[in-house]
């Protein structure tokens, strides 16, 4: 199972995303040409679960939204 | 003064102080006369030579090439799997043994490929008329006979090639050649995403297979009627020397330095392990240190060995651990992750509860795959 858990950084912004795929745990960046982050963006409309910031599970609404606003 | 002469017996003569020099008569070197980048199987940064199982993950094995799967466990994959004799002038091979008798499904595939970043291939000039005719060469050896496939295709499974070779022998290394008229039509991505893609049919269901030999408007990964591998159980398939080269004509293989193929292959994928040690070692050479900041957070090591296709998603371990997402801070293994990626470098590692000033240890894995 794959989740998704949006970590933010030291100077409060969100520029990667953390993949967990039965407890193996990597570190994605917003970069358009990274095949991880363009298989997140699909997996998270195909209803995967991303987590926000604070472990909060969002919404398909909420992630659908976010997914939005990424490049 | 004699002359400089030029010719293909002697090669290049000049003088030189009244007499003469003459250079070696050989082939000139011409870079990346291959666009297979690891065609001879020789470098393994993840595995080390240990066996991979494949599954849907569609696990790397040596480095640039990637198993694809539609189930898990039919096969494992290993390089110089058998530890049979390579081809004369072959150090590795890459090695599948199939672990059942599996009959595949309409739309399954089971393969091995290398997806050739398009800067690699631009100047073929496919998707126009001024396409280039390419060959693909290699070494195969296989415990089963008959005809094989395997497949050229571009990034959004719109165009393919289905190819077919023939193993007479069983259990013998043979080399085989496949010329392609390059593809007037389609979309070629020529920058750093996928630009063709060369695959080798293990099992490929009726779906994804197309005749052979003639380029068609959908994704085929193998031509109609190969065999398959994963449909005999122990079935063994060893592959080395593959090599897609401009031209009509299989050429010899365009051997590279170790350390410049090494190279070509961490645009792509690099690790902090040492030489020889693969991603499930815990030893201590495998490790980064770096002093924490007073916050807790960890600077990164440095720049990347080189340059990356893009930024990389990037795995952290802790020193003398397995267990990913965390690194080692004053030496109590922390939740961690990085951020500020860039295809150079990583700007920080983010760790939680980091202790203030002490020392941090890690392990990394850094990807930028296609």
């Amino acid at each position: 199972m794959t989740t998704y858990k949006l970590i933010k950084n030291i100077f409060a912004e969100i520029t990667t995303v953390e993949r967990n795929i039965s407890g193996i745990i990597c570190s994605i960046p917003f970069d358009l040409a990274n095949t991880d982050y363009q298989t997140f963006k699909k997996e998270v409309l195909a209803g995967a679960e991303l987590q926000d910031a604070d472990g909060n599970v969002m919404t398909q609404e909420q992630a659908d939204k976010f997914i939005a606003s990424l490049p | 003064m004699p002359p400089v002469t030029i010719d293909g017996t002697s090669g290049i003569t000049t003088p030189m102080y009244g007499g003469a020099i003459t250079a070696n008569a050989v082939t000139p070197s011409v870079n990346m006369k291959s666009r297979i980048i690891n065609g001879a199987m020789v470098i393994d940064q993840r595995n080390a030579g240990a066996s991979v199982t494949a599954d849907t993950g569609n696990p790397y094995t040596v480095d640039r090439w990637v198993s694809i799967s539609s189930q898990n466990s039919k096969y494992t994959i290993q390089q110089n799997a058998g530890s049979v004799t390579p081809p004369v002038g072959f150090s590795n091979y890459l090695g599948i043994t199939s672990s059942s008798a599996y009959t595949v499904g309409a739309a399954e595939q089971f393969l091995v490929r290398q997806q050739i970043e398009g800067y690699n291939i631009a100047d073929l000039n496919w998707g126009t008329a001024n396409a280039k005719t390419v060959t693909l060469s290699f070494w195969v050896r296989s415990s089963l006979t008959g005809t094989f496939g395997g497949g050229l295709y571009n990034s959004n499974g719109t165009r393919s090639y289905p190819f077919s070779y023939t193993i007479s022998s069983a259990n013998t290394w043979e080399q085989k050649s496949v010329t392609i008229a390059g593809d007037t039509s389609g979309t070629w991505q020529t920058t750093n995403s996928t630009g063709v893609s060369v695959g080798f049919g293990l099992g490929v269901g009726s779906t994804y297979s197309g005749t052979a030999g003639a380029w068609a408007g959908t994704y085929y990964s193998s031509a109609t009627g190969a065999v398959s591998v994963v449909g005999t159980n122990g079935a063994t398939f060893y592959i080395t020397g593959v090599q897609l080269e401009v031209g009509s004509t299989a050429t010899s293989f365009d051997y590279r330095p170790y350390g410049t193929e090494l190279a070509l292959c961490q645009r792509y994928y690099q690790n902090s392990y040492n030489f020889g040690n693969s991603t499930s070692s815990t030893a201590n050479e495998n490790v980064v240190t770096t002093t924490a900041w007073s916050d807790g957070n960890a600077p990164w090591q440095g720049m990347f060995v080189v340059n990356m296709r893009s930024a990389p998603t990037v795995t952290l371990r802790a020193k003398g651990s397995t267990t990913t997402g965390q690194i080692t801070s004053s030496g109590t293994a922390r939740s961690a992750s990085a951020d500020y990626i860039s295809n150079k470098s990583v700007g920080y590692i983010g760790v939680t509860s980091g202790t203030a000033n002490g020392y941090s240890q890690y392990m990394f894995e850094l990807s930028s795959e296609l």
